[in-house]
């Protein structure tokens, strides 16, 4: 399967007298078999992107390619009509055509292509068999579960053998425990098949137990681009650091190096010294680090960066306790599996725990 | 059928022989599209858009170029001239017409208003018995034929009607349906429905929680009616109103039936009148008072979009929620008597009107001197069922068949241009489909007149068969499809088209194999609506019936024109008849969606 490039896409958007930017240079690429995810808020553009690559917006700026093939130019004019992308589709509303089978639905773009009944007939029962609806097609759609309807969106998108599968939020009608296993699900055949997908979601569980990479956007940005465990744990802005799960943000000034690479920085908030370690910093920098709950230690003396702290409210999540903290001023979440009944507790903040944000 | 019967771990699933399949097919397919290719669904697209666009234009510019001619457009030797707006202006029977006109539609639009405001009040918020079947029957004139009505009316209330002297008579109330206040109050019992309908729609669409909130307030249901509920009636009193006002304002049945033969004249039947008895035929002045009229009725229509607009902003969403809380109690006495009311009300204008037609298509006349049984005939309808009149049944059913399934074709791919497609002009489309119903039908008559003249072929060929007459009625027509089509296309999600576009489809496969066939009962509806409306239609048919070519509405004015009331109460019914017949079929099949969006 060949990869997808974005190059320089810009959109600008009117609403009313109000303009804005939809997108602003996004550009990154889709690898051959990769599972790619474009992570982001509602609003930041994700959609836009996933649109323009396949030909329902047509954007201002830019370009886009499928292996060899030109999908959008602006400069050199071309735009090709979303049917001759030869991509499959699945929507978030699944787009299930009511009128027709389930047999109707996943036949139809091979009848588009005139395709010999016969292998039509082969061919789609393959795919639902694929997609563990072998009994299903001559149900309408109205008979089907949710999840039997997002599989059979997928069998359609599927049938033809796209260029690259495009997925825009396809798990967000399902409830919680059955989209979990749809993702497993969804997982696995991917692999299996080798198939390049374009993921859009605004779900970072979704994006970071699928994703081999993943594309964070804001306001119409691409912010950062990378694995699910190096954006999770190396965030490169505030607002990566935030979206992907909780964070705390901690306002500092670097002092002094010290030695094997260790700065020691004092926090704005209460004056407390903090070392961090791997960071490359300067006497006088001022920074902000992010540093994840679940990193932050409590009861364990072990090493440096220890504070008393005051608990001022406590969460039971089931698996995990969530502690509101508070450090002589410095508002602190943490988790811990153990439960700590005592107005106080005794705060760890291990160096290697503290990513400086740039700025 | 669990997702989690193919876990990685499970081994080789149940798909691995599919996934050689998927893997190895080759893509032919795939390298199908050209780069930049000449997207040959545009030239598809600007097709359709100029087929709707020359049919709703056709009327309108021919007109207004004849109107400032010296001479009809087929003479020979024309210039350039005002005179026939001079002459238009000079004419004091114009003067008349117009101030007649004014007063018809006044009034008709405040009696509409207050009684279909009221109805509408009294039946969705209070506890008037048989309110629900009141309901249905108050709309019910709004799809019979028009034409029909005014005759029932007519034989009942006209000058020497069954009912006439009873109602003048016995019990005192001076109607005289041939005055204009007279022809005001049959366009009151036809508007009424429209406003009802409006009315009606915007009180089901109110937010219960609006009123619940009042009454938890402490206000009194009563008071809740009064501070809340009319109050928020406001828009659409508005907009039935200013819906009224043109309809009313382009009647042409009501005084070439009533008035006219009496010498109260509105503004369309003056204009068929010097069109039809003038000493020059095809008088330029015709196409200038259609012209003026033509500009009046735009100015309406962009009055009412203006404030329409403007009120939407107001307009409370949702709508859903808690049902209303249990509405007016009126008391025994004060309920049982409006729901008597409601009764005579509907038995006076719509059933009694219904009823006297059909008994003077069995009698030789109607009379009340002499019980009908003794004037019993079934000549009327033997009259009917032979030579011009039989002709002209079957032309209608033609036109209307024929007319129904091309109109809601065209408009249905219209609509798909203008909601479902990139073209550059797709937003004139709701516009220019919306125009017809601005045109009063008598413009459209002389309008596509002049049309035939001028563009030749197919002018002439359209004029002397009935497919001249079924163009125009279909133009008048198209909007009540594309009202429909509109609001059907919003309820199906645009991700289901773009499914199919993905899939390899092109916009004309997309449209005709998956979105209109999803739209299927839309597509019925407003094949049945167009069906009845252009049966009924008979206003611009006036201007372009030619010999062998008649249609119902057309001979049954000829007739009453020459005083045989017998055959033409026949030929009414049998309007009427068919009408209910394409209603029930309609109703059975798509009962909810024929309300509602005839007039909407």
């Amino acid at each position: 399967m060949p990869d997808i490039t974005v190059a320089g896409l810009s959109k600008a958007f009117a609403q009313g007298r109000a303009q804005g930017q939809a997108l602003s240079g996004v550009s990154f690429s889709v690898r051959d078999k990769e599972f790619l995810t474009l992570l982001g808020p509602s609003g930041c553009g994700k959609t836009t992107t996933l649109m323009s690559i396949a030909g329902f917006q047509r954007p201002d700026e830019g370009t886009i390619s499928c292996g060899d093939r030109i999908f959008f130019d602006r400069a050199g004019q071309v735009d090709l009509a979303a049917e001759d992308r030869n991509l499959g589709m699945v929507f978030q509303s699944y787009a299930i055509w009511p009128h027709l089978t389930v047999f109707g639905n996943v036949a139809f773009p091979l009848k588009i292509r005139r395709m010999r009944r016969d292998a039509v007939r082969r061919r789609v029962l393959d795919v639902l068999e694929l997609v563990e609806l072998a009994g299903y097609a001559g149900r309408y759609p109205h008979e089907l579960s949710g999840g039997q309807q997002q599989r059979v969106a997928l069998a359609r998108a599927l049938v033809y053998s796209p260029a690259v599968l495009l997925l825009d939020e396809p798990f967000s009608s399902l409830d919680a425990k059955l989209r979990e296993r749809a993702r497993a699900w969804l997982k696995h055949l991917q692999g299996e098949l080798g198939l390049t997908t374009l993921f859009v979601t605004h779900d970072q569980d979704e994006a970071l137990s699928l994703s081999d990479r993943i594309v964070v956007m804001n306001a119409g940005e691409v912010l950062q681009v990378g694995g699910p465990e190096d954006i999770y744990h190396r965030p490169k802005t505030r607002f990566v650091a935030e979206f992907l799960g909780h964070c705390n943000i901690l306002d500092a000034r670097a002092v002094a190096a010290t030695s094997a690479g260790s700065t020691e920085l004092v926090l704005r908030a209460n004056g407390n010294r903090l070392t961090v370690s791997g960071e490359d910093l300067a006497a006088g920098d001022q920074v902000q680090l992010a540093v994840r709950p679940e990193a932050i230690k409590l009861q364990d003396p072990a090493g440096g960066n220890s504070y008393p702290a005051e608990v001022r409210a406590v969460s039971f999540l089931g698996d995990h306790y969530l502690y509101e903290l508070d450090l002589d001023g410095l508002a602190l979440t943490a988790t811990d599996t153990r439960s700590f009944a005592g107005p106080s507790v005794a705060v760890r903040i291990p160096p290697a725990a503290c990513r400086v944000l740039p700025s | 059928m669990s997702p989690l019967a193919l876990n990685p771990q499970a081994g080789p699933g149940p798909g691995v022989s599919t996934v050689a399949t998927l893997r190895t097919t080759g893509d032919p397919p795939a390298e199908r599209g050209r780069v930049r290719r000449l997207v040959p669904e545009t030239g598809l697209q600007a097709a359709i858009w100029v087929l709707v666009t020359v049919c709703v234009l056709a009327p309108v510019v021919p007109l207004v170029y004849a109107s400032v001619q010296s001479q009809p457009l087929y003479a020979p030797g024309r210039v350039f001239t005002l005179a026939a707006y001079r002459q238009l202006f000079t004419d004091p029977a114009f003067r008349t017409a117009a101030l007649n006109t004014l007063e018809f539609a006044g009034l008709t639009t405040v009696g509409s208003l207050l009684l279909g405001g009221g109805f509408a009040v009294l039946c969705s918020r209070t506890d008037v018995p048989g309110r629900r079947v009141y309901s249905r029957l108050f709309i019910a004139p709004i799809l019979l034929p028009p034409l029909g009505l005014i005759l029932g009316w007519n034989a009942l209330y006209g000058p020497g009607g069954y009912a006439h002297d009873f109602v003048t008579a016995t019990l005192h109330i001076p109607l005289n349906l041939t005055s204009v206040p007279g022809m005001a109050v049959l366009g009151t019992a036809v508007a009424v429905p429209v406003v009802f309908l409006i009315c009606q729609a915007a009180l089901a669409g109110t937010d219960s929680a609006l009123e619940n909130s009042a009454r938890s307030a402490g206000a009194s249901p009563l008071r809740v009616l009064g501070r809340i509920t009319v109050p928020m009636l406001r828009p659409a009193l508005l907009n039935s109103g200013l819906l009224v006002f043109t309809l009313a304002f382009e009647s042409l049945g009501i005084p070439l039936v009533l008035g006219s033969p009496e010498g109260h004249d509105l503004l369309a039947s003056y204009l068929y009148n010097t069109w039809s008895n003038g000493f020059t035929p095809d008088p330029p002045v015709v196409s200038a008072g259609a012209t003026v009229m033509l500009a009046a009725a735009c100015l309406l229509l962009l009055l009412r979009t203006r404030l329409l607009g403007a009120q939407a902003r107001f307009v409370s969403n949702g709508g859903r929620g808690a049902p209303a809380a249990a509405g007016v109690r009126l008391g025994t006495v004060p309920r049982w008597v409006l729901g008597a009311l409601f009764g005579l009300y509907l038995a006076a204008t719509t059933f009694a009107p219904i009823a006297a037609l059909a008994l003077t298509s069995l009698v030789t006349e109607l009379t009340p001197l002499i019980a009908p049984w003794h004037l019993f005939t079934l000549g009327n309808w033997r009259t009917i069922g032979q030579g011009t009149l039989a002709h002209s049944i079957l032309n209608t059913v033609e036109i209307a068949v024929v007319g129904a399934v091309l109109t809601c074709a065209v408009v249905a791919l219209a609509t798909a241009v203008a909601h479902r497609s990139g073209f550059r002009l797709r937003r004139s489309l709701p516009f220019i489909m919306l125009f017809p119903r601005a045109i009063p039908g008598i413009i459209i008559g002389i309008g596509f007149f002049w049309t035939f003249l001028l563009v030749n072929p197919p002018g002439s060929a359209l004029r002397n068969s009935i497919w001249g007459i079924m163009l125009a009625l279909s133009v008048r027509s198209l909007t009540i499809a594309y009202f429909v089509m509109s609001a059907a296309f919003a309820t199906v999600g645009e991700s289901l088209d773009h499914a199919a576009r993905s899939g390899g489809a092109s916009w004309w496969t997309a449209m005709t194999r998956i979105t209109l066939p999803i739209l299927r009962p839309a597509l019925f509806v407003s094949f049945v609506l167009l069906f009845i409306s252009i049966l009924n239609d008979y206003d611009p048919a006036l201007f372009l019936v030619t010999p062998g070519h008649e249609i119902m509405g057309v001979s049954m004015l000829d007739a009453l024109q020459k005083g045989t009331t017998g055959p033409v109460a026949a030929l009414a019914m049998v309007q009427v008849a068919i009408t209910v017949v394409a209603i029930a079929a309609g109703r059975r099949l798509f009962a909810a969606r024929i309300r509602g969006n005839r007039h909407a």
